[in-house]
């Protein structure tokens, strides 16, 4: 690439003949050509645009033009109105020149040179508050669908569905907790997974005393699905800890449920006696059927708050 | 050049990013010749990307991308609903018709590139990125027709690979390496489904940008005629007045999608089924003339190769042979008119295509239920197996819904088989009454598309029991 070609401002601008018209004062740049048209030249009356294409000689001492200048001076070229230009962003400078900054400037927009600074701001306005309208009516109207979309999971309510767990009433041992396995079905999205659990099964050999009654019922902790589904002759507790989801474990010479994660200590009936366990174990909803066999409906719970509060 | 009012937050960001003359460069883009209507086309195909991409995530939170979960995980997604809100049959529709929508405006985009000549120097290179998202959008368009696996999808995938397969070669080794295997399986929808979702996204977002910077640096091309001062008397910048029109535009899309996915919620047939021997399979509409081409040109091989080579080579030397600085279509008659000859050859070839194909019969639930009460009493299952139950004297009629005949073929096939097939030993079931033959036709053309496998089943059966 050739060396760039310097314009110094306040330059003098010679005519043909050597006579000195005026000095250098701005440039005029035409961003779809991408190049300087027109020198602004300052003169005793006024400042006149001069097209580049009477140029012929551009050095950081002087400008020489092809032309001869007559005693009219530069009036027979247009007077140059700074209010209908603007400055130039840097980024815009040509390729080629090298121009000292705020010298460069553009004609302005269409808008602002017809209708003046203060119209054409008052119609950018409005139509970058319509843009804004549309944008808004396109992002709100795409959100709407989207978070339902997202949020469809919080309002899906899992089935209460009953397991016939396949052992008789009559063959558990009494007020011993037996943990009795099964399989149920995990339901994720459009996957249903079958799943091993487990549930503390306690056949009780005096029902109806405090001993015998979940501690759930006796503090009327629990959900209109359980108090319907409940029986006397047994309480099927939850393996999972109210403290913080670990599972307790049958202590058969103390006769408590001990939990290992953090010693939180319940009773046959899962009444709380130690630990940092804020409820009792949860009970479960339960029904004995006609032929004595078992059926329950696993539910889980919120843990770690002193509301039994069924996970949806 | 803006009026700046006082703004906290655009102060704090322009202290720190300077945020004022980013915007500035973004916005302030010297437009020769003013805005216009005819310059929306470019943001049009960019905001039915952005549509693709923001749905598409939606999509893949809940897809499971295997062959025995992809077409529950599809179904699920379509009835998921918030509220009475069917928001994943809109999702999935926003989907489905953002990508035809996408095709069409890529095309004009392309089109009005070509007629305005805004691909002559010095924007050859813009267009070579255009000719390469053009390509992405038909992989994407491609790859996206499988992902839900059902009897279109699979049949679909089946007959685009082979295809791929007749190239002299490499085809095979092509073929193979797509498809992970020589049948459709795991691997070939993992590979469409990583393609779809990481390859094409991350591809868009390059080439795009590269578009982007391009057309930054030599500008917009402007309108054809006028004299440059003309042209510079009359500029204007990008913002406000082209950005307010852009938005228009894309509010125009927004509203045509989201009409197409309310109106005409995407199907979902029934699962992909690779012993099905009666399938049809169709391309998607854009595929069409493709489709319909290739059954003309014989050895079909100078097709498959010919049609993709010949299109593509067109696209990406054109600029390199049509250097003439001229740009008004009015003075490129012969340019100008082969291309809309050829726009006018695709359409005919397309309508063509969708013609050939056999349309469905139109379902009645209520006939369908009665037919099924008629199918049930006649015998049919004696000689006619049906999802693994009845005969094998006749053919299976699981999926012969999706085979096209029309109610009156079906008709005419249960009262006088004999007319369709000499040789048929299927009995003439002429003691059956007009109407019970019409809702047994009904019946038939319901099997294998309304619901799977019980067509008459009220709907699919809830989740968690």
């Amino acid at each position: 690439m050739s060396e760039p070609v310097i314009f110094r401002m306040g330059i003098p601008v010679m005519d043909h003949s050597g006579k000195q018209v005026g000095t250098l004062e701005q440039l005029v740049f035409n961003e779809t050509q991408k190049k300087i048209v027109e020198l602004v030249v300052r003169e005793l009356s006024g400042l006149r645009r001069i097209p580049m294409e009477l140029v012929s000689e551009v050095s950081p001492s002087v400008i020489r033009l092809t032309t001869t200048v007559t005693e009219a001076g530069l009036s027979r070229w247009p007077l140059f109105h700074p209010d209908e230009y603007e400055e130039v962003p840097s980024w815009f400078f040509p390729p080629g020149a090298h121009i000292e900054i705020g010298a460069l400037v553009t004609l302005k927009p269409y808008d602002v040179r017809e209708l003046g600074d203060q119209a054409a701001i008052t119609r950018r306005d409005f139509m970058a508050r319509s843009t804004l309208i549309v944008a808004s009516m396109i992002g709100v109207s795409l959100v709407v669908p989207i978070a339902g979309y997202i949020l469809t999971a919080t309002q899906t309510k899992v089935a209460d569905h009953w397991v016939n767990l396949g052992i008789a009433l009559d063959s558990l041992p009494v007020d011993t907790p037996v943990a009795h396995e099964f399989f149920g079905t995990s339901v994720s999205g459009w996957m249903k997974v079958p799943v091993s659990r487990t549930v503390w099964l306690i056949h009780h050999s005096h029902p109806n005393t405090p001993d015998s009654t979940p501690e759930d019922q006796v503090l009327g902790m629990d959900s209109p699905l359980e108090l319907r589904n409940s029986d006397p002759r047994l309480t099927v507790l939850s393996p999972v800890c109210p403290h913080l989801g670990c599972a307790p474990q049958w202590t058969p010479d103390k006769k408590e449920f001990i939990c290992p994660c953090h010693h939180s200590i319940y009773q046959l009936n899962g009444k709380r006696i130690g630990g940092p366990a804020p409820r009792p174990m949860d009970s479960l909803p339960v029904r004995v059927e006609k032929d004595g066999t078992i059926s329950i409906v696993y539910e889980q719970f919120v843990v770690g708050i002193p509301k039994k509060v069924r996970l949806s | 050049m803006q009026s700046s009012r006082p703004n906290r937050l655009v102060e704090y960001l322009d202290e720190r990013i300077r945020v004022r003359s980013l915007m500035q460069f973004l916005l302030a883009e010297p437009m020769p010749g003013g805005a216009r209507w005819a310059y929306v086309f470019g943001s049009m195909v960019l905001f039915s990307l952005i549509i693709q991409f923001v749905t598409g995530v939606m999509l893949a939170f809940d897809y499971g991308g295997t062959p025995d979960h992809a077409w529950d995980s599809v179904n699920y997604i379509d009835h998921l609903k918030y509220g009475a809100l069917p928001v994943g049959r809109l999702i999935r529709g926003f989907h489905y018709w953002g990508a035809s929508v996408m095709v069409i405006l890529v095309g004009m985009h392309l089109l009005q590139v070509f007629i305005w000549g805004a691909y002559k120097r010095p924007r050859e290179v813009m267009w070579l990125v255009g000719v390469v998202l053009l390509a992405l959008t038909m992989v994407a368009a491609f790859t996206g027709y499988l992902l839900p696996w059902d009897e279109r999808a699979y049949w679909g995938t089946i007959v685009g690979t082979n295809m791929m397969g007749i190239i002299p070669v490499v085809g095979p080794v092509i073929k193979s390496a797509i498809r992970g295997g020589t049948g459709l399986g795991a691997l070939t929808l993992s590979h469409f489904f990583a393609i779809h979702t990481m390859v094409l996204p991350s591809l868009f977002i390059t080439f795009f940008v590269l578009h982007m910077v391009i057309f930054r640096r030599v500008g917009p091309a402007g309108p054809y005629k006028g004299s440059v001062s003309e042209l510079e008397h009359k500029k204007e910048f990008f913002y406000p007045r082209q950005v307010l029109m852009d938005s228009l535009g894309m509010l125009f899309i927004f509203i045509l999608v989201g009409t197409l996915a309310i109106l005409f919620p995407p199907g979902l047939e029934a699962m992909a089924n690779p012993a099905n021997s009666t399938y049809s399979p169709t391309p998607a509409w854009y595929f069409d003339w493709i489709f319909q081409l290739l059954k003309l040109i014989r050895p079909e091989i100078a097709g498959v190769l010919g049609i993709p080579l010949i299109v593509g080579i067109l696209l990406v030397l054109w600029p390199f042979f049509d250097k003439k600085p001229e740009r008004s279509p009015f003075k490129r008659p012969v340019v100008v008119s082969t291309v809309l000859v050829s726009l006018v050859i695709i359409i005919v070839l397309s309508l063509k295509a969708e013609a050939g194909y056999k349309p469905m019969v139109d379902l009645n639930r209520d006939a369908m239920a009665r037919g099924k009460i008629v199918f049930d009493h006649s015998g049919c299952i004696g000689c006619h197996m049906l999802d693994g139950k009845g005969g094998k004297v006749g053919p299976d009629l699981s999926e012969e819904g999706l085979v096209g005949h029309t109610e009156h073929w079906l008709i005419t096939q249960f009262v006088n088989s004999k007319s369709h097939f000499p040789n048929s030993p299927m009995p003439d079931f002429t003691f059956l009454k007009p109407d019970q033959l019409k809702d047994l036709a009904q019946y038939i053309s319901s099997l294998g598309r309304a619901g799977w496998p019980d067509p008459t089943a009220p709907s699919p059966p809830g989740h968690g029991s």
